[in-house]
């Protein structure tokens, strides 16, 4: 179960031992499942492309694009670009800015582990 | 990261700089103002520590780090890239940006999938070092130290091969260094007339040196080696008798070598000491922006003087065959090796993201940044980089080829200097436009030997002396051994140089990808799976490490197929042709999931402490 708070992120309740998670947490879970997502998806792209048309051709097919071999352009080039956007996008809409907390003095941590 | 692991494509034979004279004035101011520049910055670094304690200070900069240092430092780390990177364009021709095209999601895998919960766990426990990290969210100084043993082994066997490249570069930078033979084709062992005359000296018979006439001026890069042909021309009693002498009377000291050995290790250590971790960080940035710098020119200058990549391309594969514009890659040994099949370009779009994740020096890094909001921005800002850096670098080098036709296969690595030297001989002050570009690996090997040092001095004096010697140490004491610790370092790492290993360049990629298949599962799982246990991290960590052990023993020991990858003597078993590192992954991944869930759950409240916004209900109405 859970409820939004007022700035939009899906905080879990566990009922039982009344703990909320953390909203940075979420928010980092949440950003890492899309950033897996993002590479799976890029590599998947590029390494089919490539190896469909980059391997095993006859030369005299080769066409170039902007003095990129056909299958660099397609296969590298444009996703890298793509890629490049997107993170332009993770980096300034999607991820969310969290408050990290306060700075525990050196030597010190809340776990009282010592040190 | 990636600097261990583009070291790895080759630095270390690297600058093979057979240059023109006035380029080498030009490359020695360039070095001259590079490390002037580089005390300075240690200087402004050692002032913005002041502001703090000591150890925050001088191993994590305060958490101060603002986008761009982030950004420029945590992932990237070139200078390697810079060297290795296009001799390997050069030799294998496109295919390589499909070796290296996973740098277009590094930016966001490096910063986007452990950023912010690292970022927050540090300043939740007060951890300073990834060790620390380790200890506090586990409750556990074993597992701490633990984690600091692996990243010194691992940061040690890296470093000690950047003081050689450091080294060499250094000793090319000397007016005349081009007529000179390189460090690496120095034998470490010659039976030179020399050698011979010493033999006598030493009351080795006549006759038996006679018997040696065979191998006078042959040149040996292992003890072993010269043993065996001993061997056979003396028989194995003769070896026995003789053969140490022999050994003795033949070794090689090249002292330019060495004394680029001295002023490097002199350099990096005093700025390191001077400066701690921002001093570092901020050398790295400043390497890092005239990288850039010198790629935007070179880019322009070798283009326009090549009749661009489409042109180039055409006459590589007229002289060389289709293999130069297609995988798996032209293959210059001629031995029908194929340099990158499908299964190794799968492979690298793991190898560069997830060591980029799993890297100790980029951790902590991360731990040291403003804030969330300067993570964010270094997603973008380093995607910008990078699409500035690789891709043109592939059109350089591949312009380079029709520019320059035939380097030797030895020396590919000096296509940089020399497409620098040659486009740049008709501008006005070309020599020292040439040395800039050439500075610029100069810096990357410096900036990474210097974080280098930050985080072994910091495991040894924090995570070991700290924790486990001394926890009352105090900061004037701590000051104290963490000099000496990094003069320390310095001082081993010259005497392992003096005779530099052979291979030590693969040694470093299997310590880069060592370092992701032990610390990359055992990160996220630290960052994200409350059900994590102190077992399930040891077997994560040591089942990735072991997995990448036992790979490269197999394949040393002849495991596997022997004609894929780059051609060297220390490679790994590619089980299904893939690179080790995915197995490591695995595995670790296996290990710490199967273990965790096998051991009793760690402690609701240390969880809850990290995981949650609240403490639990019967603590808070306690």
């Amino acid at each position: 179960m859970g409820r939004y708070t007022a700035g939009g992120a899906l905080v879990r309740i566990r009922a039982m031992s009344n703990r909320t998670e953390d909203p940075a947490l979420h928010s980092a879970r949440r950003e890492a499942w899309v950033v897996f997502a993002i590479w799976l998806l890029a590599m998947t792209y590029t390494i089919g492309v490539c190896s469909l048309y980059g391997y095993g051709r006859d030369v005299s097919d080769l066409k170039f694009v902007l003095g990129f071999p056909d299958w660099v352009f397609y296969g590298i080039v444009c996703p890298w670009v793509v890629c490049s956007v997107v993170s332009l996008w993770f980096g300034s809409r999607f991820m969310r800015d969290e408050d990290l907390g306060e700075e525990l003095p050196e030597q010190e941590d809340e776990l009282g582990l010592g040190g | 990261m990636a600097s261990a692991l583009c070291f790895a494509a080759a630095v270390l034979p690297l600058w093979g700089v057979k240059t023109t004279q006035p380029s080498d004035w030009g490359t020695l101011v360039a070095l001259v103002l590079f490390i002037a520049a580089s005390m300075w910055i240690g200087w402004l670094a050692n002032k913005a520590m002041q502001k703090s304690s000591f150890m925050q200070g001088f191993f994590l900069g305060n958490r101060g780090l603002g986008a761009w240092a982030l950004a420029l430092t945590a992932t990237v780390q070139s200078g390697g890239t810079f060297m290795g990177f296009p001799s390997l364009v050069y030799s294998h021709g496109w295919v390589v940006a499909l070796w290296i095209c996973g740098y277009m999601v590094v930016p966001i895998t490096g910063f986007g999938i452990l950023g912010k919960r690292l970022a927050q766990l540090s300043r939740r426990t007060g951890a300073i070092t990834v060790p620390d990290l380790f200890r506090a969210r586990f409750n556990s100084p074993g597992l701490g130290l633990l984690a600091s043993l692996l990243i010194m082994f691992y940061m040690s066997f890296m470093m000690v091969a950047q003081f050689k490249a450091g080294a060499v570069v250094m000793k090319h930078s000397w007016p005349g260094a081009g007529s000179r033979e390189m460090a690496e084709d120095i034998p470490a062992y010659k039976l030179n007339s020399a050698a011979l005359e010493k033999l006598g000296e030493r009351g080795v018979p006549a006759d038996v040196i006679a018997r040696l006439a065979p191998l006078e001026d042959r040149g040996f890069d292992a003890e072993k080696d010269l043993k065996a042909e001993v061997g056979k021309v003396l028989g194995d009693a003769g070896l026995n008798q003789y053969g140490p002498a022999v050994v003795a009377a033949s070794e090689q000291l090249d002292w330019q070598y060495l004394v680029g050995l001295g002023v490097f290790t002199v350099t990096v250590v005093s700025y390191t000491l001077l400066g701690g971790f921002l001093a570092a960080v901020w050398t790295d940035l400043f390497q890092s922006v005239l990288m850039l710098l010198g790629v935007m020119l070179l880019l322009f200058l070798v283009v326009s003087s090549s009749g661009g990549p489409e042109a180039a391309t055409r006459m590589a594969v007229e002289r060389l065959g289709p293999t130069y514009a297609m995988g798996p890659g032209y293959d210059p040994t001629g031995t029908g090796r194929m340099f990158m099949p499908v299964s190794l370009a799968f492979s690298f779009f793991w190898v560069w993201v997830y060591s980029g994740v799993g890297s100790p020096a980029g951790m902590v890094r991360i731990m040291a940044g403003k804030g969330t909001e300067v993570i964010r921005k270094s997603i973008y800002l380093l995607a910008g980089y990078n699409l500035l850096i690789y891709m043109p670098l592939v059109v350089i080098c591949i312009c380079g080829r029709a520019l320059i036709p035939d380097l030797p296969a030895g020396k590919t690595d000096s296509i940089i200097p020399e497409l620098s030297i040659m486009t740049t001989s008709r501008l006005p002050g070309g020599s020292i436009i040439a040395g800039l570009i050439l500075a610029a690996p100069f810096g990357a090997v410096m900036a990474t030997v210097s974080s280098y040092l930050v985080v072994i001095a910091s495991g040894l004096v924090r995570d070991v002396y700290q924790r486990f010697i001394n926890p009352s140490a105090g900061t004037h004491e701590l000051r104290r051994l963490s000099y000496l610790t990094m003069i320390g370092i310095g001082v081993v790492a010259v005497l392992a140089n003096i005779r530099p290993v052979a291979y030590l360049q693969v040694i470093v990629v299997f310590s880069g990808t060592g370092a992701a298949a032990t610390f990359c599962i055992p990160a996220i799982m630290l960052a994200y799976w409350r059900r994590a246990t102190v077992a399930g991290m040891v077997a994560a960590m040591v089942g990735g490490a072991g997995t990448m052990v036992l790979m490269y023993v197999l394949g040393a020991r002849g495991f596997g197929s022997q004609s894929i990858g780059a051609a060297s003597a220390f490679r790994p078993f590619y089980l299904l042709g893939l690179d080790p590192l995915i197995w490591g992954l695995l595995v670790s991944a296996g290990l710490g999931i199967v273990v965790s869930l096998l051991t009793a759950p760690p402690s609701a409240e240390t969880i809850s402490r990290l995981f949650d916004l609240e403490r639990p209900a019967k603590e808070a109405t306690a």
